[in-house]
């Protein structure tokens, strides 16, 4: 199956095209030391985005962990490389990497074994008190974790950061590249995620996952291993939130207990519902919604000078797009219409 | 070793908190048909109600010095209006929110009631701001007789107001049990939770016994989030700390049913609270012990005490 060949359809070019154009907007009205950390920060979010769609989207697990295994990929940057950490190891990124991938691998089969056979609704439970556990244990074990005074973290690939610098800005005070060898790499992943998913979607392992989602004992039926089946999306995503959180920790060079707080987890919801449950197209305009509900509030406060609570504003419209998004458009903005049958079935379909 | 009959005694009390708000979690659950997130915010939504209500009467009320159990007469005022606040803001988001999507399935629910816990708590964090409030009173001592008459296990040391939590809580438990045994609104409760279909096919007016559903629940729930709020502090996120919790609480008890609810809760109240006795876990971890009994009981007997086989 050429999966990975198949045309881009048109609304997929539109995507593009209307993410380019937003780019370029946002070039035009802020600075490129704004727009370059932001899009890089918008490209951590799209992971997370396509990580809880590998689990919602495919496999219809709530799982409501998403910060947690996010925390899992910062504190193995942290933990493993940064000078300041209280173990102290100072290895190289290749090892942080690792170490997130392995540690969120784990904690997510033994998250699993008990709680995938249990009932949706269970899973949904079980996950954010195991999300609240790791942020109080992060909280709390101060020669593990440093606790909530945080670690910082050295760059990624310093020395790229400082060529391009001299290269393309050698008079600039402030380093207007600071942000584009977070960009660059983590557009890398982004794309290279997207494509790995669209294959895996369109593959045998998709279409059982997608039968399971829509009914369980039809695939039992069919004599699949619904259980393991569940496992694996639900290990996969976990690895891809880890990875986001390598990116978080070196995008922001800095980690707190606070991060892992659980309405970042429903950022991550908001994402893949209003982009549309089992779209990953739906998942990257996810994550750059979170992007602006994140950036614009403070920035109509600031120019509105409100005495509010910007915090309060981004939790309420939170809040009210999870409703919204349920109560009128329950299958997103951009729903995965096309991505749910084979690209070369349709085309015959469309020819007759 | 701490002393084992106060950590009893303090399990108690924070067992008459998480009662109160399990039993209307474990009733939306029976009724409604879906884990409601937005519970814990619901007994956040009747603490400020409450603060607000006693501070507003205070200042109305002639005089302070009307005093029952060292407690002004304005915070028993403040507990009638937590408790209606709660209530009505469950069912305006019952005729708003949960009816137009009676079509939804469980899953959508669940997620739909997260996005009402997150608006709750912003609209608190608006007008109140995000950090700690207080009732303006001054603290209490210990009640003597309490502590003389306990001197041989040790002595128990209970607070007027932690009398007054366990006694309202079992007042409010026992009218329920009344409401539910012996009147035909509760027959009706019984009988929807039991089988909503056959229920319904019975003549049975289903949407009367969940509207009566949200108010009691919603009222349980504000008294819950009052007590803690008295005993300890009123913060935007109390509730919420709260919820899974209350939600081990009711897995334990058997989803749906209501006496499990309230059995569940003074398990997992108590082993809350005991989590002090145990050696090498920390009192910050006291939730976390909460979660894992909560995973030993869906891992054992996941339809919990009171619960049918499933």
């Amino acid at each position: 199956m050429d999966a990975v060949s198949a045309r881009f359809d048109r609304t997929e070019i539109g995507v593009i095209i209307g993410v380019l154009l937003a780019m370029g907007a946002a070039l035009l009205i802020f600075e490129l030391s704004f727009v370059l950390p932001t899009l890089a920060v918008a490209g951590m979010w799209i992971l997370l985005a396509l990580g809880l769609n590998v689990q919602w989207g495919y496999a219809g697990l709530i799982n409501f962990s998403v910060a947690a295994f996010w925390g899992i990929g910062m504190y193995s940057v942290a933990l493993l490389s940064a000078p300041g950490s209280p173990l102290g190891f100072e290895f190289g990124p290749g090892v942080a990497l690792l170490g997130a991938i392995v540690v969120s691998a784990l904690t997510a089969l033994i998250i699993g074994i008990p709680t995938l056979r249990l009932r949706a609704d269970y899973l949904a439970i079980a996950s954010i008190g195991f999300a609240e556990i790791i942020r109080e244990v992060v909280s709390n074990e101060r020669w593990l974790t440093a606790g909530t005074q945080g670690v910082s973290i050295p760059a990624l690939l310093p020395e790229l950061a400082t060529t391009l610098d001299a290269l393309f800005a050698p008079d600039a005070p402030a380093f207007p590249y600071r942000g584009l060898v977070d960009l660059l790499l983590v557009a890398i992943v982004v794309f290279a995620v997207y494509l790995l998913l669209r294959r895996v979607h369109l593959s045998p392992w998709g279409r059982v996952l997608r039968t399971i989602r829509s009914d369980e004992d039809l695939a039992k039926a069919l004599g699949k291993d619904t259980y393991w089946l569940k496992m694996q999306a639900f290990v996969l995503g976990s690895i891809l939130m880890a990875v986001a959180g390598f990116f978080y920790a070196y995008q922001f060079r800095f980690v707190l207990p606070e991060t892992l707080e659980p309405i970042n987890t429903f950022y991550v919801w908001v994402a893949v519902i209003l982009g549309g449950t089992g779209s990953n197209r739906g998942a990257i305009l996810g994550g750059l919604t979170i992007v602006a509900i994140r950036v614009l509030p403070s920035f109509f406060i600031d120019f509105l000078s409100l005495d509010v609570n910007v915090g309060a504003v981004r939790l309420l419209i939170v809040g009210l797009l999870i409703i919204g998004i349920i109560r009128f458009r329950s299958q997103g903005i951009l729903p995965p219409r096309s991505e749910l049958i084979w690209p070369a079935a349709r085309d015959r379909g469309e020819k007759q | 070793m701490a002393n084992v009959a106060q950590v009893l005694a303090d399990g108690l009390v924070f067992s008459c908190i998480i009662i109160l708000g399990a039993i209307g979690l474990s009733l939306i659950y029976s009724i409604a048909d879906f884990a409601n997130f937005a519970h814990g915010d619901l007994m956040t939504v009747g603490a400020f109600g409450a603060l607000v209500g006693a501070t507003e009467l205070a200042k109305v009320l002639p005089g302070e010095s009307i005093v029952f159990f060292e407690l002004p007469l304005s915070l028993y005022g403040g507990l009638v209006i937590g408790m209606a606040v709660a209530a009505a803001v469950a069912l305006i988001t019952e005729r708003l929110i949960y009816r137009p999507l009676s079509d939804a399935g469980s899953i959508e629910l669940l997620i739909t009631s997260i996005g009402i816990a997150l608006a709750y708590r912003a609209i608190i964090q608006l007008g109140f701001g995000a950090d700690q409030e207080r009732y303006d009173f001054s603290s209490q001592g210990p009640i003597d007789w309490l502590l003389e008459l306990t001197q041989g296990i040790g002595g128990v040391a209970l607070t007027q107001r932690d009398v007054i939590i366990l006694v309202f809580t079992i007042l409010l438990v026992a009218g329920l049990h009344a409401l539910l045994q012996y009147t035909t609104l509760g027959r009706k409760m019984r009988a929807t939770a039991d089988n909503p279909n056959l229920a319904r096919v019975s003549g049975i007016r289903t949407r009367e016994v969940v509207l009566a559903m949200w108010i009691i629940g919603g009222a349980l729930a504000a008294a819950g989030g009052i007590f803690l709020g008295i005993d300890t502090l009123v913060r935007p996120r109390m509730g919420f700390d709260l919820l899974l919790v209350v939600f081990a609480a009711v897995i334990l008890g058997g989803i749906g049913s209501v006496y499990g609810a309230m059995l569940g809760g003074l398990v997992i109240g108590m082993a809350h609270e005991m989590t002090i006795l145990v050696p090498f876990v920390p009192v910050e971890y006291a939730p976390a012990v909460a979660f894992a009994l909560m995973i030993i009981i869906l891992l054992v007997r996941p339809q919990g005490i009171m619960g049918e086989a499933v």
